[in-house]
């Protein structure tokens, strides 16, 4: 339903998005999940033809949105940050005058109105001016706006973000009503909000995806555990040039698990192996990553269950083994530093 | 350009809901009310002396043509009054679109920027429009006084249209230009009493250029009409400064995407 391949925006030197490539199949709840400035907004203008892209492509029900922009943005609900509201009008006067701009036909206009009205509940306030509204009922209005010419796609920037809990809980509720009969692509700043609508996630941070996954999976993952990087020096293995095709399959499973955008392999293979398997055995240790730079030495992350620190024990293992510690840190998986942003202003 | 229509239409519902364009509209005709009675009352005494004079010497070829002049008089000064209330109208058009995100609305439909731009020109016209109104029952008046003059009436309102278009397309465009009103109100204002009044710095010299300063004057076309005189050469300069408003609107409006939000 909606493809983008190879999206990027730059305002100057800075790149707000950097190369977007994803698809939204029909029907599917795309959640954008990321800390402010990471590009969820710039990437939605950017899909809803409002910026121009500074390269890349986006294409809705195959439409292509330069060579067929009215096609795109007739198929598109779009509702911003800010609801985009004209609070001198009454409720019902902004909403026809929203289904005319974007082409509902003169006969079905009020019906369709109404009907954006009933869903989202506004009928106690239609006669309403949207300026007398509160900021739930406004941002319900903002939604009707996005839903009124039943687009179907839905491009919603943080729904829930102005709202309070209540308010935050009843547009949420709102969104898993639509779902059924929109393609959905939402951004938000909160996990457990993505994780209560979207069916996939991605993580947004400096206008990269982080991460891509489930949820479910990503909650999981992301559930509090330590991380420990080491740089060490191992000594030059005899057996240089031999790929070990089980080590590579290994390591491809997990790059795509942590979904760590990786160079291509140019160290040692069994180095790779070798430190990879040394580190599992240390107790406690639930999951290493063996990132593969440039230079001689190997730059490895070793996660481990919350509450227990590695570090001795691995430093311990580098040396009886005879390699070079180069360095070592306690750090937060770089996921887990977005997800501190994420859910800091989480109430 | 079926959209055009949709957002003249909400503009105007806007208007009739929003303080300034009562205000305006009052000002507008409080102000025309104010100079037109006065106009009358000068005007009928000055002639009565003159009717007088004229006897005394004795001269019976001599006329004066009281309701041309009072007219002529009269849509002068409404283009004066205009002037201080077409920005008044203009100045929130795309700037309040824009200070509301409504704007990142429309841009995100399905209309195009043409569409968009003639829509909001529709809207603000329309408005100078109905401000207009209220002024018919003035010719009434005259009309009663046996003073009407069909002809100059019709061509000062078509030269007051003219003039307002011209005005309105130049304050949509400064309003595309500004993110505050109050800075798009006196860009307008600035530009608008450059326009209108170069002329007058013209006089002061004599060149080529004078004559070039001159011709960019909207009074110097503007007299023409409130004269009674309709001339093809006045039209089209209306309507050129219109339509290069228009079109320079339409350029600001796609340059906007790429500013900063
Ligand atoms: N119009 C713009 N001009 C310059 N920089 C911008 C503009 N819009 C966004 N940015 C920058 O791009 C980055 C991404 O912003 P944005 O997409 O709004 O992030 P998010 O919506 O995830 O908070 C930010 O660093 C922001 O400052
Ligand atoms: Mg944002």
């Amino acid at each position: 339903m909606i493809a983008v391949q190879h999206l990027t925006k730059r305002f100057g030197r800075q790149t707000a998005v950097d190369d977007l490539t994803f698809e939204v199949r029909v029907g599917e709840v795309l959640g954008f999940l990321g800390p402010n400035g990471a590009g969820k907004t710039t990437t939605m203008r950017m899909i809803t033809g409002y910026l121009p892209a500074t390269s890349g492509k986006v294409s809705i029900d195959g439409f292509d949105l330069i060579d067929h922009p009215l096609d795109v943005k007739r198929r598109i609900g779009y509702l911003q940050e800010n609801p985009p509201l004209y609070p001198e009008l009454t409720v019902r006067r902004y909403l026809e005058f929203v289904a005319e701009i974007k082409d509902v036909p003169a006969r079905r206009r009020a019906a369709q109105v109404d009907r954006a009205i009933d869903r989202v509940n506004l009928g106690e306030v239609r006669d309403k001016r949207i300026a007398k509204l509160s900021k739930g009922f406004k941002q319900r209005v903002g939604l009707a706006q996005a839903i009124v010419h039943e687009p179907p796609v839905l491009i919603l920037d943080e729904p829930t973000s102005s709202l309070d809990p209540k308010q935050r809980a009843e547009v949420r509720d709102l969104i898993a009503e639509l779902r059924g009969d929109h393609t959905v692509v939402l951004s938000t700043h909160i996990l457990p909000e993505v994780s209560q609508i979207a069916d996939r996630v991605f993580i947004l941070n400096r206008g990269q995806v982080m991460a891509v996954d489930t949820p479910a999976r990503l909650a999981e993952r992301l559930r509090g555990r330590e991380m420990v990087i080491v740089e060490v020096q191992m000594p030059q293995s005899a057996a240089d040039s031999h790929q070990s095709s089980v080590v590579s399959r290994q390591s491809s499973v997990d790059s795509r698990q942590s979904s760590v955008v990786s160079r291509q392999s140019s160290v040692d293979s069994q180095q790779v192996a070798l430190a990879r398997e040394a580190f599992e055995a240390i107790p406690g240790v639930s999951h290493v990553v063996v990132d593969p730079s440039s230079g001689p030495n190997l730059h490895v992350r070793i996660e481990s269950a919350p509450g227990t620190d590695v570090r001795g024990d691995v430093a311990a293992l580098v040396a009886a083994r005879g390699w070079r510690l180069l360095g070592l840190k306690n750090e937060s998986l770089s996921l887990e530093e977005i997800f501190l942003e994420l859910t800091k202003d989480e109430p | 350009m079926r959209h055009a229509f949709a957002i003249a239409k909400r503009e105007l519902r806007s208007y009739f809901v929003s303080p300034i364009a009562y205000m305006a509209m009052t000002m507008f005709v409080f102000l025309s009310g104010a100079f037109f009675s006065n106009m009358v009352v000068y005007y009928v005494r000055q002639a009565m002396l003159a009717d007088r004079q004229i006897e005394q010497i004795a001269r019976s070829d001599l006329q004066l043509d009281v309701p041309s002049v009072i007219l002529g008089e009269f849509f002068k000064n409404e283009a004066f009054i205009l002037l201080l209330v077409l920005p008044l109208l203009t100045m929130g058009l795309i700037t309040d679109e824009r200070r509301k995100g409504t704007l990142e609305l429309l841009l995100t439909s399905p209309i195009r920027s043409a569409e968009l731009v003639a829509g909001k020109f529709l809207g603000a016209f329309s408005m100078f429009v109905i401000m207009l109104l209220p002024t018919l029952p003035f010719y009434y008046v005259l009309h009663q006084g046996g003073a009407w003059e069909p002809g100059i009436v019709a061509a000062g309102y078509l030269g007051l249209l003219l003039v307002g278009a011209a005005q309105i397309g130049i304050g949509l465009f400064v309003s595309s230009l500004c993110e505050n009103v109050l800075v798009s109100a006196f860009g307008t204002y600035g530009i608008l009493v450059a326009l209108s009044f170069v002329d007058t710095s013209a006089s002061l010299a004599r060149s080529i250029w004078a004559d070039f300063i001159q011709w960019l004057s909207f009074f110097y076309h503007y007299v023409n009409f409130s004269r009674g005189v309709v001339a093809l050469g006045d039209i089209s300069y209306f309507a050129t400064y219109l339509v290069f408003a228009l079109f320079l609107t339409q350029r600001s409006i796609e340059a906007i995407r790429f500013k900063r939000a």
